[in-house]
Order: structure tokens, then sequence, then C-alpha cells
């Protein structure tokens, strides 16, 4: 468990009505440091310039989808020690369990809750070594 | 007194040829072979006796003059007596209906017969011998000797009865020779038994000969019985085979067409994989021509080098065993380089001995299907996210709203938009519901088992439901004890069943009442029940209660909600955690749905 707590999320999504739910959710509800990056090809460096704490992936992104970020992220100094959590429209919660094992931190499905989305991060961020 | 007769005696078989003849002979009826010989020597009867009456009587002329006359009419009357008698058992025995089954007595009589015949002429050699006159002594030995010689072929079907009969002959001849006190007449008496001897050795082997003749025919006629039969089973046998052939022709075009027709391909190979015959829609699916491929291996030819399924290690692997394979699926090369995903059965033919005739495969090209599959995930998975893109933001902007960070909303503007969001809700559950069964359905549905405490499992799934069960004002209790057992299930497919029942209990249940958990173990088997004091399950539902969109009826429905999946979802779970579904009425009214699973065996305690 990170001796810190969970202050600055990067989340990248192209959809923006989803990335003003987001936003309101976690910094109103969760009260964090928010970073929206709608373009994936141009991410690495939003992320690299807003140095988050936790990066939230969108699963299916058109040009890039989020294994494929996940992957530069993994091959770029800086970020390779950077927890990641995915966020899916892909599959129910029930189904996420297949998801895991690619090396992320967390998956989450759509669509979210807003009240529980800052509490959902946390959760995650505290069962990190 | 000796005779030609001994002639077939010479004939004599060879020894292979003899013991063919005992070995068919002895399959005559014995008791056939003895009426045989009693018939035979009957038959000699009326000669027999028109000699005795013949000779008798030039006897009894030859010796009136010069015997006593009243001992040759005695003599004379005892020929006619002997004679008689013999002609009453000769009319009797002809006229008989048991000639077969009384042989055997019939020979005594005739044995008695022939004693009586023997006994007049012993009677005349001992008493009128020897005579005034050297001629009539010549007469009388004469006549002696021819009687009892003649006896050899009346009498060749028994010798005992001609060694009797002869016997009773020259017995007292010989006798009365002995003691004359002649020289000569001495030295007949010696050579008269000899002869005798000779006589009775003869009819001996004459009665073999005849002995054997009989048992050959009988033998004979037992083989042509048998011959005729078997000629018979022999011809019904070839009838049997006949018709088996044409049933065999027939099925055997009828399996030509079958494979001619059939829309799958069909190819025959031996044990090298080398190709013997094949279809049309084989040629079709591979693009070759049959003689094209025939004497080919169908390793080398037909998959291409990187065929990762059937390789020449698992082609050995599958001769060895000679098991049939199924579903296999590998990739073909087509004739025009083309590859095609196929699905083989493959079957191998084995004789009665085990061994491998030949190995036959059925294979349908599925490339088409296999995309089909494709496409179909692709499109589910699209569609999962295209429907719930939008979701995201209507009940994430619903929800934002209803808590406040975006400012207070009035009471009515909070209620509608709480009616908002739990409709989206709705159509979210029934997206994820859609999706579940058809994952589950078109077998593509992984588990993820763990082991949880029963305890816990109950526990979190009233908590999940609780807010549900209020919206009823329905109460949600656990009765009884919980007992401290395991399951190996997947938690978050069994919490989705208890979240289905649990909610269908609270939403018939009428308001107040409680919707009541108790559980159980029995027999390494856990029982979870879940009671409500609904209106109960109406009858003619009930059969197609666990079916896909199966509804009581439709304001109900509207009514309280749900997308008539919920159950059919449920049992498919619990059958793929090897459990059982079901339900009950309860008494009192109500319904209790219940399900059981295997708990873990090594920390079972109730």
């Amino acid at each position: 468990m990170p001796e810190r707590p969970l202050q600055r999320i990067c989340y990248v999504e192209d959809d923006d009505d989803i990335q003003r739910i987001a936003r309101l959710a976690l910094e109103r509800v969760g009260k964090m440091e928010v970073s929206i990056i709608g373009d994936p090809t141009l991410a690495l460096d939003g992320i690299l310039a807003f140095k988050p704490d936790l990066v939230l992936l969108d699963w299916m992104m058109p040009v890039m989808d989020g294994p494929t970020l996940f992957k530069r992220m993994r091959e770029t100094d800086g970020l390779r020690e950077m927890p990641v959590v995915f966020i899916t429209a892909k599959a129910s919660p029930r189904e996420l369990d297949e998801l895991r094992g690619m090396g992320a931190a967390g998956v989450l499905s759509k669509p979210f809750s807003p009240k529980d989305l800052p509490e959902q991060l946390r959760a995650i961020w505290r069962s990190l070594p | 007194m000796t005779s030609g007769s001994a002639a077939p005696v010479d004939l004599a078989p060879t020894r292979n040829a003899s013991a063919r003849t005992e070995d068919v002979s002895g399959r005559a009826d014995p008791q056939r072979v003895l009426a045989d010989r009693v018939d035979q020597l009957y038959s000699q009867m009326p000669l027999g006796m028109s000699a005795h009456l013949l000779i008798g009587g030039i006897a009894t002329y030859e010796l009136w003059d010069e015997r006593s006359r009243d001992l040759v009419l005695f003599w004379w009357g005892l020929v006619l007596l002997v004679t008689a008698a013999r002609a009453v058992l000769y009319f009797g025995y002809r006229a008989s209906a048991s000639k077969l089954v009384e042989a055997a007595q019939w020979m005594r009589w005739l044995a008695i017969s022939a004693l009586a015949g023997g006994v007049t002429w012993g009677f005349a050699g001992a008493v009128f011998f020897p005579s005034h006159t050297d001629e009539q002594q010549v007469f009388l030995a004469f006549l002696l000797a021819g009687v009892a010689s003649a006896g050899i072929p009346a009498y060749a079907a028994s010798w005992p009865m001609f060694a009797m009969y002869a016997g009773v002959i020259v017995l007292p001849f010989t006798y009365v020779l002995a003691n004359f006190g002649n020289r000569l007449f001495t030295e007949i008496a010696v050579l008269v038994p000899i002869f005798y001897l000779i006589n009775v050795g003869i009819a001996h082997r004459l009665n073999r000969v005849f002995l054997s003749g009989y048992r050959l025919r009988h033998a004979y006629d037992r083989l042509t019985e048998d011959h005729t039969l078997l000629n018979k089973q022999l011809e019904q046998q070839i009838e049997n085979l006949l018709e088996a052939r044409q049933e065999v022709e027939a099925s055997g075009r009828k399996l030509k067409l079958f494979a001619e027709r059939a829309p799958i391909s069909v190819i025959e190979m031996d044990a090298k994989s080398t190709i013997l015959e094949m279809n049309p829609a084989a040629e079709h699916m591979l693009g070759y021509s049959t003689p094209e491929l025939i004497g080919r291996s169908a390793l080398h030819t037909l998959f291409p080098a990187d065929e990762a399924t059937i390789t020449p290690g698992w082609w050995a692997q599958f001769v060895a065993r000679k098991a049939p394979a199924n579903r296999v699926r590998a990739r073909c090369l087509r004739r025009d380089g083309l590859e095609v995903d196929v699905e083989f059965t493959i079957t191998p033919l084995v004789n009665e001995a085990g061994d491998l005739v030949s190995i036959i495969a059925q294979c349908q090209d599925i490339t088409q299907q296999l995309e089909a599959e494709r496409l179909k995930k692709e499109f589910t998975s699209t569609l999962s996210h295209e429907l719930r893109t939008p979701l995201t933001s209507i009940i994430g902007s619903l929800q934002l709203v209803n808590s406040g960070v975006v400012g207070d909303a009035s009471g009515e503007v909070s209620e509608l938009v709480g009616v908002a969001e739990r409709n989206a809700q709705r159509l979210l559950d029934l997206i994820n519901d859609l999706l579940d069964i058809d994952k589950i359905e078109s077998g593509k549905f992984a588990l993820l088992p763990e082991s949880v405490r029963l305890g816990d499992l109950v526990q979190e799934s009233l908590v999940l439901n609780k807010s549900f069960a209020d919206r009823f004002r329905v109460g949600l209790e656990v009765r009884g004890e919980v007992p401290d057992v395991r399951l190996h299930v997947d938690r978050k497919r069994l919490m989705q069943v208890m979240t289905n029942l649990l909610s269908n209990a609270a939403k018939f249940s009428p308001e107040g009442s409680a919707v009541e958990v108790s559980t159980r173990c029995i027999d390494g088997q856990v029982r979870v029940e879940i009671s409500d004091r609904g209106p109960g399950i109406p009858d003619d539902f009930r059969p197609r209660i666990f079916t896909r969109f199966a509804q009581a009826d439709s304001t109900t429905t509207r009514h309280k909600g749900g997308t008539g999946l919920g159950l059919a979802i449920c049992k498919r779970l619990i059958e793929l955690m090897n459990g059982r579904i079901g339900f009950d009425q309860r008494p009192g009214g109500g319904t209790t749905f219940h399900f059981e699973l295997p708990a873990l065996a090594d920390v079972t305690a109730t």
C-alpha cells in the first residue's frame, strides 16, 4: 500500500460525455486532481507531463485502444511503473475477471457509478504493493 | 463236403479300405442288419423244404425194401412232420408284421427248425448206416455229405446255425463209423469231423462277408439319407447366401449413394494415410479430383507444413490407439493453395481380429462457420460497447444530479431523476442478461471458481439486495444457523443467482413480510432455500419457469419489472457449477426456491 493517498488521476477517454461525468465524479465526489486526455495518441506525453498517481484507461478507443497504449506505457521511461486501471464497456461487471492478467492494477466496468468511482479507485490504490 | 464257396473271402480289402468300410458300416443299425440276415435265411426255406422232401422221398424209396419198413416209415413221417412244421414257421414269418422288431425271436425259431431238419438227417445216418450193400452205403454217405454241405449256402447268413445243423447230421454218423470196427470206416470217421470243421470255418467266413454286405447296405442307406439331408441344407444355405449377397449388394449401393450424395466429405485412407477413396464432396472441398489424390499421402498432401493438430506424430498415435477421434479441427491445403478450416471425425475400421483395415475420415469445411463465429463475437462485443457507452453517460448524469454534487434538486425533480435512473439500470440489467445467456448458450462461458465460505456468501447477498428489498418494504432474514462450510464456486456468478432469487422473492412478497434464507448440509451437498409469502407460481407457468423470456403474465411483469431471463440464467449457472435448482410451493402460501451445490469435502462441518 502506497504511503500517500491517491490524489492525481489521468483519464484517457474518447467520449466527451463520459469525460465530463468522470471529471465531476472524481473532482467533486472524490476531491481529486484530474487530467482528461481525449486523444490516445497524445496520451504518453500528456501522462508524462501531468505525472499522475494512477492512470485510468478506456479499453476501446479509435486509432489506439487501451491495451496498446498500456503496452506503449510499459515501453516508455518514467511510465513503466505507473499503476494503470482499465475501464471498459466491452464486458459486464461479472466478466471483468477474464480481462485481468494483463498486468493492470485493476479493471472497472462501464457504466460506472459516479458516486462509487473514487472509492473504487482508492480501493485499488490501497491494494497496490 | 468241400465247396467252392470260399471264393468271396479272398476278396480281402486293403487295410485302409477296410478301415474305411468299418468306419462306414459302423453307422448301420444292428437291428436292421439282423432283420436282413433273418430275411435272407427265411428266403432260403422253400428251396430247403423242397429239397428236404425230394431227397427224403428218394431215400425212402431206396431204403424201402432193404430196411425195416416200420423204421423207414417212421423216418419218412418224421421228415414230413418237420417239413410241415417248417412250412408253418415259414408262412408265419411271411405273414408277420413284426419282422424287424422281433428279428431275434424269428432267428431263434429258425435255429430250432434248422436243428430239427438236421436231426432228421442225423437220425437217418445213425439208423440206416451201415447198410447191407456197398452201393447203398455209398448212396447214404453221398446223401449225408450232400445235405450237410448244402447247409453252407442255405445258412450263410448265420454260421452258428450251419454249425448246429451240420453237427447234428455228421456227429451220429461219425459215431456209428467209429464204432463199426472196419479200418476204412474208422479212417472216414476221423476225416468227417475235419471236413465238418473246415466247412464251419468256410461258413464262418462266408457269414462275415454277408454281414459286412448287410452292414454296408444299411450304412449306404443311412449315408444316402444323410446325403439327401446335406444336399437340402446345402441348397438352403446357397439360397440364404444368395439372399445375403443381394442384401449386401443393396446396402453397398445404398452406402455408395450415401457417400456420393452426402454433403460432408468422406475420405478413406490406410494406416500410412495413403488415400484409397474419396467422395464428390471431398473433391469439392479440396479442389482435387479423386484420381489425383488416390495413392498419395494425406498427411503430406492435405496438411500444410505448419499444421499443428494433425501431425505425423498425432497420426501415429491415432493408428496405435485405433480409437475414433471426434471433432478434430485442422487446417487443410487445397489444390489451389488456399487453406480451409476443417473439422474431422476420424474412425478406424477394425476387423474382428483387431487389425486396422482402413481409416474413414468424415470432414466438413468450417471456414465459414468459424468466420461467422468470429463475426458474431465481434458483433456482440461491439453491441455491448455501443449500448453501454450511452448508458454510462445517462446513469452517470442522473446519479450525479441525485447525489447533490451539482446542486440540490427539488423533491419532484429528484423523484423523476430517480425514475429515469432506475429504468436506465433496468436497461443495463437486460443488456447484461442478454449477453450472459448468449455466452452460456454458445458454450463460451468460463467460470472462475474459488473457495468461498457459505456464511460470507449469504451475508453479502443480503447486504447487496437490501436496498432493493427496501423499495418493496420487504425484509431479508436468515433463518437458523448457517453451516460452516466452504463451496468451490464462481463467487460473482453465485452472487448473481442469489441476487436474482432474492430480488424475485422481494418483488412478489406482500409489503411488510420478510424473505427468508435458510441453509443446510445434506450428504455433502449445500442446500440454500429462499422463501417468500408471495402469491405462488400459477400452475400453467411452472413447467416453463426456467425457460428464457418466461413470465407468468405481462401485467405482473410490467408492474414489477424484469427481463424474463433471470431464472433461465440461474438454472444454467447452477448447472455449470454442478448443482441443481428447483422450487416448491410453501405450506401456508408462497414459494420456496432452492438450489444445491457440492460442499468442499475437507472442511465440511454442520
